[in-house]
């Protein structure tokens, strides 16, 4: 394949595809709780409690990945960097949440000991994955962005647990 | 009494199809894309490659219908595209490969944000979500750490 001429057409690396980035997901950026996309979105009750049992989940999946980690820990070590991107999630979900309220207790229950600790605990993030996914129809605007994209990355990790 | 102002912030059909003419624009590219990066690739891993535009190519097509429904003027592709790199080798191939995935990620998210339709939710988050499957697969065979993202097609903080 021969390199693209120096004036040559259009780029989808810079241009056409990471244009998305560049034009208006900058306050996304910033955690969802700005006002102006507060006073944009103007979040129904039911989409802050549809929020706050999101981060329920979420937290499921943080104490899943310790539980897993308890019952074997070669994996626990493993997917270390997994367990440093769910925590990340949550503490994203938490501050996007209207009044941040939700600090439901993680109920992930206990892994079984390897090996089937790995399918468990992929079964765990799955869940929660389509759980985001779910939800984040019934969202709107940066956090039905924020859900999606967690979802994904949620989907993503499986990938890596499979 | 009507209100005639326009809030400039505000979510409508126009916000959202301007953001699925975005994602035109990337699921072309990643078609156009895939070309390189399946001559790049080894013969027993160009399958991944061909199954990868394929995908692309029904998500294109399925937003350009839409669009046409709504008689919103779908984005042509351009003939060719410069390349963010040199493709020389098969990891070129699947870095490549990620670049494709991500900017449709980052697409897709935007439609998440820009939608008013619960459908087009459906269908941006179907998008996002096999872009990031596959995105990792092509993490993982350029060799990139981390192969997974936290938040996918968002801009990192």
């Amino acid at each position: 394949m021969s390199p693209p001429p120096p004036s040559g057409p259009p780029g989808f690396s810079r241009r056409t595809l990471l244009a998305a980035s560049a034009a208006g997901l900058a306050f996304l950026a910033t955690g969802c709780t700005s006002s102006s996309a507060d006073e944009r979105e103007k979040v129904t009750s039911q989409q802050a409690d549809s929020l706050s049992a999101q981060i329920a989940v979420q937290a499921t999946v943080v104490a899943a990945f310790a539980a897993a980690a308890a019952a074997d820990p070669g994996l626990g070590a493993e997917v270390a960097d997994l367990v440093a991107q769910a925590e990340e999630q949550l503490a994203r979900l938490r501050a996007a949440a209207p009044g941040n309220s939700a600090s439901a207790s993680p109920a992930a229950g206990g892994a079984p000991p390897a090996p089937e600790t790995r399918a468990w605990l992929s079964g765990q993030v799955a869940a929660a994955s389509t759980s985001h996914a779910t939800a984040c129809l019934d969202q709107s605007g940066a956090r039905a962005a924020l859900l999606g994209s967690i979802a994904a990355g949620l989907a993503g990790q499986t990938v890596r647990l499979a | 009494m009507a209100d005639d102002s326009t809030d400039p912030g505000a979510l409508d059909e126009g916000t959202e199809n301007a953001a699925l003419r975005e994602a035109v624009a990337a699921e072309h590219a990643a078609v156009w894309g895939y070309g390189v990066v399946g001559a790049a690739l080894d013969a027993g891993a160009r399958g991944q490659a061909t199954v990868s535009e394929t995908a692309h190519r029904d998500v294109r097509d399925r937003i350009i219908e839409l669009l046409d429904e709504r008689s919103a003027d779908p984005v042509a592709a351009e003939g060719a595209y410069a390349l963010p790199f040199p493709v020389l080798s098969p990891t070129d191939g699947a870095a490549l490969a990620v670049v494709l995935e991500d900017g449709v990620a980052a697409a897709w998210v935007r439609v998440l944000d820009q939608a008013v339709e619960r459908t087009t939710r459906e269908l941006a988050i179907g998008a996002l979500t096999a872009a990031e499957v596959r995105a990792v697969g092509w993490r993982l065979a350029a060799g990139q750490s981390p192969a997974t993202s936290a938040f996918p097609g968002l801009p990192k903080q």
